[in-house]
């Protein structure tokens, strides 16, 4: 009886160490995320005493009094709170976007502005703004997203001609992306230099390099909602990406629905990144090299690399914002400059201390 | 005051005056030399600012070319302005300015005409016998080869302004139009800086927003050393904002934090951002969670300025009218 009840007992208790594990790290990346959320908040343009600080959280949060000054409780609540939170989606979403797209393209080199998306919504801000389409009743936000969303179109249908109908080969989708962008980036250059003024574009320029100035809750709302979503679709696809990463016809003969998981996983990536770029500019740098980062601390398993990349990807872009607000006193910097600056190397550290031999 | 400011300016004239038939003319210009045997029978202007300054000198009949408008132009130029022909609103190209077979090309900026140049450089005009006038006011305590709008070494002074007016006057041998056009600019400035210091009695703090790429994105404010940086100076108004930079973009939680006495914002025709539109600038200073509770916003001490009138150019001096006016009813309202 001893000897035939024995065998359950540790695969039980394995479970539940296995759980327990995952519960916790779950716990401990939460709370690193909150921590760099408040350093976020409490590190900005203008000094504001972390005291401040969680007052102003407990007034909002808990319903607590204390009396704050309230431009203070306004910054800290409407301005950075948001800024951090932003941050955090975007450098989510767009991790993930990556993870996607490297992984079902198999091309270590796919990022999310491959397929056109960051052209596409460059030539949408610049339409609305300096072209004048819609006469300041259309925000540069809603051009973004709508000239991103068309860009993917575009090299979609390009792709999907191509491939006869369907995505044989990945080399078509980046060729697609490569044809799509530049198409955008000359029709974003002939309305600059149409109508240009020196003044406007420098704005755009500086919104192109990415910039978290004037996010609020509408858009940390959006932001929040499009990344979940897109994490949870992702997660629910871990096993079908895990397939892909050996090519569409193992994944077929795995059971994959190739079709239908490809066109769910490219939308949401795409969507992913026309909805973060249309918020904060194009930031360069997060979607390509969080993934192999992520790859290199805990493989290449997607029920793994997913959460983490997501998480990375948060952590990295808080940290680039605080970054992008302090390295210059008195000047915000684009926060597209602050990730590749300070990214690239610190990606470079990573790959050269990683084992040999992993992609 | 005002006499001897006066008798100088006709001492000035005179002796300008004197000059005028002193051709060949030779002048020193943003680092070049000016040479002209005659005055120039036909000038095209880069810049809407050297257009208008040609137009109020009684110039009209000599300009054959104009490029590069940012505004309509202003009403009392409109019939001699349609006669000349326009070659570009914006950027003109080389060749459809000297395809006009001007004597002389008078730009407005260094980053069109100057060593970067992106119609050309003086040289390659002054190699077609093509002479070349730059406003003063661009290069004058400017560094046009550094930041992106270049950057401002000194502060603009006016003076600068008034000596492009008399240059181009002596250019075209009208000395006496570009003295008494000078005299009334500075007699209006300095009308509209005693009446606002007549009724100061403590120094007040300013910002002046100009514009936002986007409606809450970082806004562009006027710069410490540039021309709207210089009028609230002159006007007793102390900048909030410390940049050299000529329109930086410094973040609403720096200028909430620094809460000035007044919030100065540009009006214009100009329709690309939506805070182009000084209601929208409006709303958004009294719907923000953070501005709303700036004192400028909740007293209502919100001033409204012509954009055209933020240039070093002959519509400065509208700018410094309408901040002095605007200043002196808030100062009354506050008694």
């Amino acid at each position: 009886m001893q000897t035939v009840a024995r065998p359950p007992a540790p695969t039980l208790l394995h479970a539940a160490g296995l759980w327990l594990r995952g519960g916790l790290l779950t716990l401990a990346a939460l709370g690193l995320l909150l921590v760099a959320v408040v350093l976020g908040i409490a590190i900005g343009e203008t000094e504001i005493s972390v005291r401040t600080v969680f007052e102003v959280l407990a007034n909002q949060l808990a319903g607590a009094s204390y009396a704050v000054d309230p431009i203070n409780q306004g910054i800290v609540w409407n301005y950075r709170l948001t800024r951090a939170l932003v941050a955090a989606c975007c450098g989510a979403g767009l991790a993930i976007s990556g993870v996607i797209l490297q992984s079902l393209l198999r091309n270590a080199l796919a990022e999310p502005y491959l397929l056109g998306i960051s052209a596409g919504a460059s030539t949408g801000a610049v339409l609305v703004t300096v072209a004048g389409l819609g006469a300041g009743a259309i925000s540069m936000t809603t051009g973004a997203f709508v000239g991103a969303v068309c860009a993917f179109a575009l090299v979609a249908l390009l792709a999907h001609a191509a491939g006869r109908g369907g995505l044989h080969n990945s080399g078509q989708i980046v060729l697609a992306g490569i044809a799509g962008s530049q198409l955008f980036n000359a029709l974003t250059s002939l309305i600059i230099t149409k109508s240009g003024s020196a003044e406007q574009a420098r704005g755009i320029m500086f919104w192109l390099l990415g910039s978290l100035s004037g996010v609020r809750w509408p858009d940390t709302l959006g932001a929040a909602t499009v990344a979940v979503a897109g994490t949870v679709v992702c997660l629910l696809h871990a096993r079908a990406l895990d397939a892909f990463t050996f090519g569409s016809e193992s994944a077929a003969a795995l059971g994959v629905p190739v079709r239908r998981v490809q066109l769910t996983l490219l939308l949401a990536a795409a969507l992913m990144t026309a909805v973060m770029v249309s918020i904060v500019g194009a930031i360069g740098f997060v979607g390509l090299v969080i993934p192999h980062a992520a790859r290199l601390l805990v493989g290449v398993r997607h029920r793994r690399l997913i959460p983490v990349s997501a998480l990375m990807g948060a952590l990295f872009l808080i940290a680039a914002d605080v970054v992008s607000r302090t390295l210059i006193p008195g000047q915000v910097l684009p926060i597209g400059v602050i990730t590749a600056l300070v990214g690239a190397p610190v990606f470079a550290l990573i790959l050269l201390k990683a084992p040999g031999g992993r992609p | 005051m005002l006499p001897r400011r006066l008798a100088y300016a006709a001492l000035l004239a005179t002796a300008l005056s004197a000059h005028a038939a002193d051709y060949p003319l030779q002048l020193q210009n943003c680092g070049h030399r000016l040479q002209l045997d005659r005055a120039p029978a036909s000038v095209v202007t880069i810049g809407q600012g050297g257009t208008e300054m040609l137009y109020a000198l009684g110039l009209g009949d000599k300009v054959v070319g104009t490029a590069l408008w940012f505004n309509p132009v202003l009403p009392q130029f409109k019939a001699i302005n349609d006669k000349v022909p326009r070659l570009s609103d914006n950027i003109p190209s080389f060749e459809s300015v000297i395809g006009k077979r001007p004597a002389l090309v008078v730009s407005q900026f260094e980053w069109m005409v100057g060593k970067d140049g992106v119609v050309a450089t003086r040289e390659q005009f002054h190699d077609l016998r093509i002479a070349t006038y730059a406003m003063p006011t661009d290069c004058e305590g400017k560094n046009n080869l550094v930041g992106a709008d270049g950057t401002r070494t000194a502060s603009y002074d006016v003076q600068t302004l008034y000596k492009s007016i008399r240059q181009l006057a002596e250019i075209f041998g009208v000395p006496a139009r570009g003295a008494q056009l000078v005299q009334s600019l500075s007699d209006r400035q300095a009308q509209a800086v005693a009446k606002v210091q007549g009724a100061q009695r403590q120094q007040l703090t300013a910002a002046l927003w100009f514009s936002s790429a986007d409606l809450a994105a970082d806004p562009y404010m006027a710069g410490k050393n540039g021309v709207a940086g210089y009028m609230m100076q002159t006007l007793g108004l102390r900048n909030i904002v410390s940049s050299t930079e000529e329109w930086p973009t410094v973040g609403w939680e720096t200028v909430a934090k620094a809460n000035p006495s007044v919030l100065i914002i540009a009006r214009m025709d100009r329709r690309r951002f939506p805070a182009d539109d000084y209601q929208k600038k409006l709303e958004f200073l009294q719907q923000d969670p953070v501005t709303r509770h700036m004192d400028a916003v909740k007293h209502q001490r919100i001033v409204i300025v012509d954009a055209d009138a933020l240039q070093g150019s002959i519509r400065q001096v509208d700018g410094m009218e309408q901040i002095a006016e605007a200043v002196l009813q808030l100062q009354g309202r506050a008694k």
